[in-house]
């Protein structure tokens, strides 16, 4: 035996490698929606969890009072009909008398009650408490009407109540403790089980009020890399997958037999001055960079122009037309004499602030920023911070400028109420208020005519837009990349998967 | 990277033929002398375009010969970042390793000397730190005092203290019990005097083989740190940086993947192709013990 | 003292010095679980609501208090509560260990399964066309880092060929073997093909030292084929380095491979990690870097101890 003979490693990779292949993409079970998204939800308490990834997730299985529609409209949910007094200080809800959840008992205005008084018991650290502190009692005439009693006119209300961080738990499980281990909800989907980070199941609520689930469950995976979950949808591993990265959406339209739905959402891409720190103090200088900014470019860069220019208000029934707000054509000449009459003829010099990959645009927005300001002689100084350092560095305020993403609400009051009035929680974020702001948001409160409310706001919404405390850019679209057989689904402007519970599967 | 350390350990390649060994290292001294030049062009601004200037309308245009390497998101030229990248990258390795040799080797040497209590306290401490991934360290360092280049540099820098302070330790410590060291103890020499003189000089050609590998590992940790994020900063450039971009334009720009990826490759080809070259040529006969 | 026993004596006083270290590491990072939970939100709540937060956190402690604990825990058994998880650490960990535990297992068999022979041949060959080309492919593939070579895998392979491994949920091998191997056999490539290089060059150039050994020559001019003085003879010592080697690459993987378990969407030990600092859940990063550096140390002295039996040149005393 002269010559030893080794397997060639080559030949040894191939065949691992046809291994690997012939292993893949094995079918979907028959009704189950096998989807991916890239970030889990951080905990299970409807009430505590902020996190948009969160919501989603919690959304498929609690219910609030009321829900938004594909149109951000107010619909039924847990309450089948709710009224104002005329003066808006008394609400009245009607519970759906067919919402059960998922432990089979009926839903109950006892239940109504425990879950706003969990929300209001400081000992929850509900973040949506600050919402509801206008309630001053909540009644239980009987056991399917309830009745929130407020301290001043508050119509906006009833769209706090529309989110999952005030979804209606039982009684039982507020008094056990046991909310945030198990989860028992009224919603479409029943949980099954969850590991963070990781992967999660839902099975179909054959009992829901809300109307027939047509699928068995759901499997969702989570991938952190969304061009992982363009290649599962490429190989059809999986059959319905949210997308974040407008990059990857650009490439859906690509893929055989994929659909991609995209919606715009309400949450919105802007640059955040600190209205309090050096040359921002100054009015010319904030509308200096308003006007030394190319929205539109920025778009273009870091977005791929995935979205559209957007004031103050993001919300369809409110928006303004962006051509009318303040330097919202690009005007390099205009910003550097509005700088120069501020006292910065040569501009000054700033640090800029991003989180790190949230959004996955923020990089790239700062870069655009720095080089357009830099045109006017703003010098920005890029800092990327890992997520939970930026946030607290912009609670504190510790920030000269700050690129965000910031969540949109369907009704101005409720999205604004917290920055934009006096007694605002985060004043101490934005920094800037003046008189007009406040009132004209008080009276958007109070006002319950919807066409009256339009005037107040897009009066606000101007005059937000011209004091430049914050620069508006633009906002995004929410993406979801269904496959063929998956029919039915409906985005909204919230990016919520509410949608799930209407779609039906063919094979 | 952990994979690396322990080959180049014990990796030897003595019986290499004279001719090929002096390719591989020509190749490899080729290879480090570009990537220098590079790095020092990118320094004194000698790039083909100005590696931060944004052209956006110019974006993602493929290689070609106004743009070589072709243009990123924001239309830089990726020629001109990628010799910002090699730059910053080589600068971050260069004081990293240069930080964890010096460091390392005061340990080491202090270990070996003064024996007893600080041996034991000293080394305890090198196999805590050694006990951590090395990304995990260095990923933790990075949270303490947030993502820069100069944190890299520091994270980096205690990464590869132990690992120093272990080369250092071993031929230090038989140094110290080879007769010389005693001869010139009885001939009144200072202690300070045998410490610099021969135990330092019997450590060149190890410390200097280390610390040629150390760079090429160096590299490949500054490159997996800036692509987590927590490296280099935009708008400035590194080759993980580039690659951590890179990643969701594949598909629309692949060149921008490909480009630092085979920068980075030869990068730590050229160092470790040195590295084998120094060790043969300056210690033939190390056998590295395993500490 | 023998090294063995005088090795054990350091063990607790290291795991100490890791305890020590990480406890307060995964403190001086900046920001908290509270704002980690709720990010921006958590301006919105008032001071009463952050108080009874802290309480639940446990962040109301002071750090000695905290560390006290947590030891006087560790001591039992018992590493605390994973505040993502809800979960027992220990048990979060057990829940991870097994896959970062085949993925190591799997990248290991990877690398001598191409690493050995190629090594063993190049040897037999040198000088030869062969030899230098397994020589030259052991150096760029050492040289390429372990995530570059996912990144252009999955790029190659999914752009190229429209093909994926399965990255949906993870299946434990125990439940479904092939599904199991289909999704890491991927990541074992990529971590195996790094280290399969170091591999050919460390038994390459050991099998190349013992073929010159006298013995070697001498078995070989009386005439024994070559063949059987490869296999018998050279083949077992030259194995030596390539165990050690290969033990403490182990020890490394066992820590879970960060960035290849972030590319593959695996969750590891090293997502684990990685996932609990960035949302600052402390008692899961202090239990899971202690059990990573526990596995690490085991895994070290088993291989010193193997070194010392396989090769009884070794005198660990005069080191």
């Amino acid at each position: 035996m002269q010559k030893i003979t080794f397997m060639n490693p080559l030949v040894s990779v191939g065949f691992a490698l046809m291994l690997g292949t012939s292993m893949l993409a094995a079918p979907a079970a028959a009704d189950t929606i096998k989807m991916a998204w890239s970030q889990d939800a951080t905990g299970l308490d409807p009430h505590k969890q902020t996190a948009f990834s969160s919501i989603r997730f919690l959304e498929l299985m609690y219910e609030p009072l009321v829900r938004l529609d594909t149109e951000a409209e107010i619909v039924p949910a847990v309450a089948s009909a709710w009224s104002f007094n005329d003066a808006a200080t008394e609400l009245t809800i009607t519970i759906n008398p067919n919402a059960k959840f998922h432990n089979g008992a009926a839903v109950t205005a006892a239940d109504v009650k425990a879950s706003y008084e969990r929300i209001l018991n400081e000992e929850t650290s509900a973040a949506s408490r600050a919402n509801f502190t206008s309630i001053t009692s909540i009644e239980t005439p009987d056991d399917g009407t309830v009745i929130f009693k407020l301290s001043e006119p508050n119509v906006p209300i009833l769209t706090a109540m529309a989110s999952i961080n005030s979804a209606i738990l039982p009684a039982s499980a507020i008094k056990a403790g046991t909310v945030g281990t198990e989860v028992v909800g009224s919603g479409p989907f029943v949980f099954g089980s969850w590991n963070p980070n990781s992967s999660s199941s839902l099975k179909a609520n054959p009992d829901w009020a809300g109307g027939n689930v047509a699928i068995d469950g759901l499997e969702i995976n989570v991938l952190p890399d969304e061009t992982a979950i363009l290649a599962a949808l490429r190989t059809k591993q999986i059959d319905f997958a949210l997308i974040n990265d407008p990059f990857v959406a650009t490439l859906i339209p690509d893929v055989k037999g994929v659909q991609l739905i995209k919606k715009p959402v309400l949450s919105y891409h802007v640059l955040q001055l600190n209205p309090s720190r050096g040359a921002l103090q100054k009015l010319g200088v904030r509308q200096a960079i308003s006007c030394a900014v190319d929205r539109q470019d920025i778009l273009d860069t870091a977005l791929l122009g995935e979205g559209s220019v957007t004031g103050p208000l993001t919300m369809d029934a409110y928006k303004s037309d962006v051509s009318e707000l303040f330097c919202y054509e690009r005007d390099v000449e205009k910003a550097k004499s509005l700088l120069a009459k501020a006292g910065y003829p040569d501009g000054f010099s700033a640090k800029i602030m991003a989180a790190s990959g949230e959004p996955p645009t923020a990089a790239a927005e700062a870069q655009v920023l720095q080089s357009q300001l830099a045109e006017v002689g703003i010098k920005l100084e890029i800092e990327i911070k890992e997520l939970n350092v930026y946030i607290d560095a912009w609670l504190a305020a510790d920030f000269d400028m700050a690129v965000a993403l910031n969540g949109g609400r369907p009704d101005p009051f409720t999205m604004y109420n917290r920055y934009w009035t006096k007694a605002g929680n985060l004043q101490k974020v934005s920094n800037y208020i003046d008189d007009t702001l406040d009132s004209l948001m008080i009276q958007g409160r109070e006002e319950t005519d919807p066409a009256k409310r339009k005037v107040i706001f897009a009066k606000f919404d101007k005059h937000l837009a011209e004091m430049s405390p914050w620069v508006w850019l633009y906002t995004g679209f929410t993406y979801a990349a269904v496959q063929d057989s998956v029919q039915g689904f409906e985005a909204t402007p919230t990016g919520s998967l509410f949608g799930l519970s209407a779609v039906t599967v063919s094979k | 990277m952990p994979t690396q350390h322990l080959t180049h350990a014990s990796g030897l390649n003595r019986n290499d033929p004279f001719a090929e060994r002096c390719c591989a290292t020509l190749f490899g001294l080729a290879l480090v002398a570009a990537f220098t030049l590079a790095a020092v062009l990118a320094e004194f601004g000698l790039t083909p375009y100005d590696p931060l200037g944004q052209d956006r309308i110019a974006r993602l245009q493929a290689p070609s010969v106004a743009h070589l390497f072709g243009t990123d998101l924001f239309g830089r030229d990726v020629l001109s970042r990628l010799m910002l990248g090699i730059s910053q990258s080589f600068t971050v390795s260069f004081l990293a390793v240069g930080a964890a040799s010096l460091v390392g080797t005061v340990l080491g040497l202090a270990s070996a000397w003064f024996g007893g209590f600080w041996d034991g306290a000293i080394m305890r401490l090198m196999d805590v730190l050694l006990a951590f991934p090395a990304i995990l360290l260095a990923l933790l360092i990075i949270a303490i005092v947030g993502p820069s280049g100069l944190t890299s540099i520091l994270a980096i820098a205690i990464v590869y203290t132990p690992i120093f302070t272990r080369v250092v330790r071993g031929p230090a410590l038989s140094l110290k019990q080879r007769e010389f060291v005693d001869a010139a103890r009885t001939f009144g020499s200072s202690r300070r005097y045998i410490m610099t003189q021969h135990l330092a000089l019997n450590l060149v050609a190890p410390l200097t083989v280390q610390i040629t590998l150390a760079l090429a590992w160096a590299l490949v940790t500054e490159a997996g740190l800036s692509f987590l994020g927590l490296g280099t900063q935009p708008p400035y450039a590194s080759l993980g940086l580039m690659l951590a971009d890179a990643r969701n334009l594949m598909e629309l720009a692949p060149w921008l993947l490909w480009i630092p990826a085979i920068g980075l490759m030869f990068a730590v080809l050229g160092f470790n192709l040195l590295g084998d070259a120094l060790r043969d040529i300056l210690d033939p006969k190390t056998r590295r013990a395993l500490a | 003292m023998s090294y063995p026993i005088r090795r054990l004596l350091v063990f607790p006083l290291v795991m100490f010095g890791v305890s020590v270290f990480v406890f307060v590491a995964i403190r001086l990072v900046p920001g908290d679980a509270i704002t980690a939970m709720l990010g921006t939100e958590s301006g919105l709540l008032t001071p009463v609501q952050r108080e009874a937060l802290t309480v639940y956190f446990g962040l109301d402690q002071s750090w000695a208090v905290q560390f006290w604990r947590w030891l006087t825990g560790v001591m039992q058994g018992d590493l605390g509560i994973s505040t993502t998880f809800g979960k027992p650490v220990l048990s979060v960990i057990l829940q991870h260990f097994p896959l970062t535990l085949e993925l190591a297992v799997l990248s290991m068999l990877v690398a001598l399964a191409i690493g050995l022979p190629a090594g063993i041949y190049a040897a037999t060959r040198q000088d030869s066309f062969a030899d230098l080309a397994i020589r030259v492919v052991a150096m760029i593939g050492q040289s390429t880092p372990g995530f570059v070579v996912g990144l252009l895998l999955i790029f190659v392979l999914s752009v190229g060929f429209g093909i994926l491994p399965q990255m949906g949920t993870f299946v434990p091998f125990s439940e479904d073997p092939l599904r199991n191997l289909g999704q890491m056999i991927l990541p074992a490539l990529t971590l195996g093909t790094a280290f399969a290089a170091a591999v050919i060059r460390i038994s390459r150039s050991a099998m190349l030292d013992i073929l010159r050994e006298d013995y070697v020559r001498t078995a070989r001019s009386k005439g024994m084929p070559r063949g059987r003085v490869v296999w018998r003879h050279a083949l077992p010592n030259a194995l030596i380095p390539v165990v050690t080697l290969s033990g403490v690459e182990f020890g490394y993987l066992l820590g879970g491979a960060v960035l290849i378990e972030q590319i593959f969407a695996l969750p590891g030990l090293g997502r684990v990690v990685l996932d609990a600092i960035l949302q600052r859940d402390y008692a899961l990063v202090q239990g899971s870097v202690l059990f990573i550096a526990f596995n690490f140390m085991v895994v070290n002295l088993l291989v010193d101890l193997a070194y010392a039996a396989l090769d009884p040149r070794i005198r660990f005393e005069s080191k």
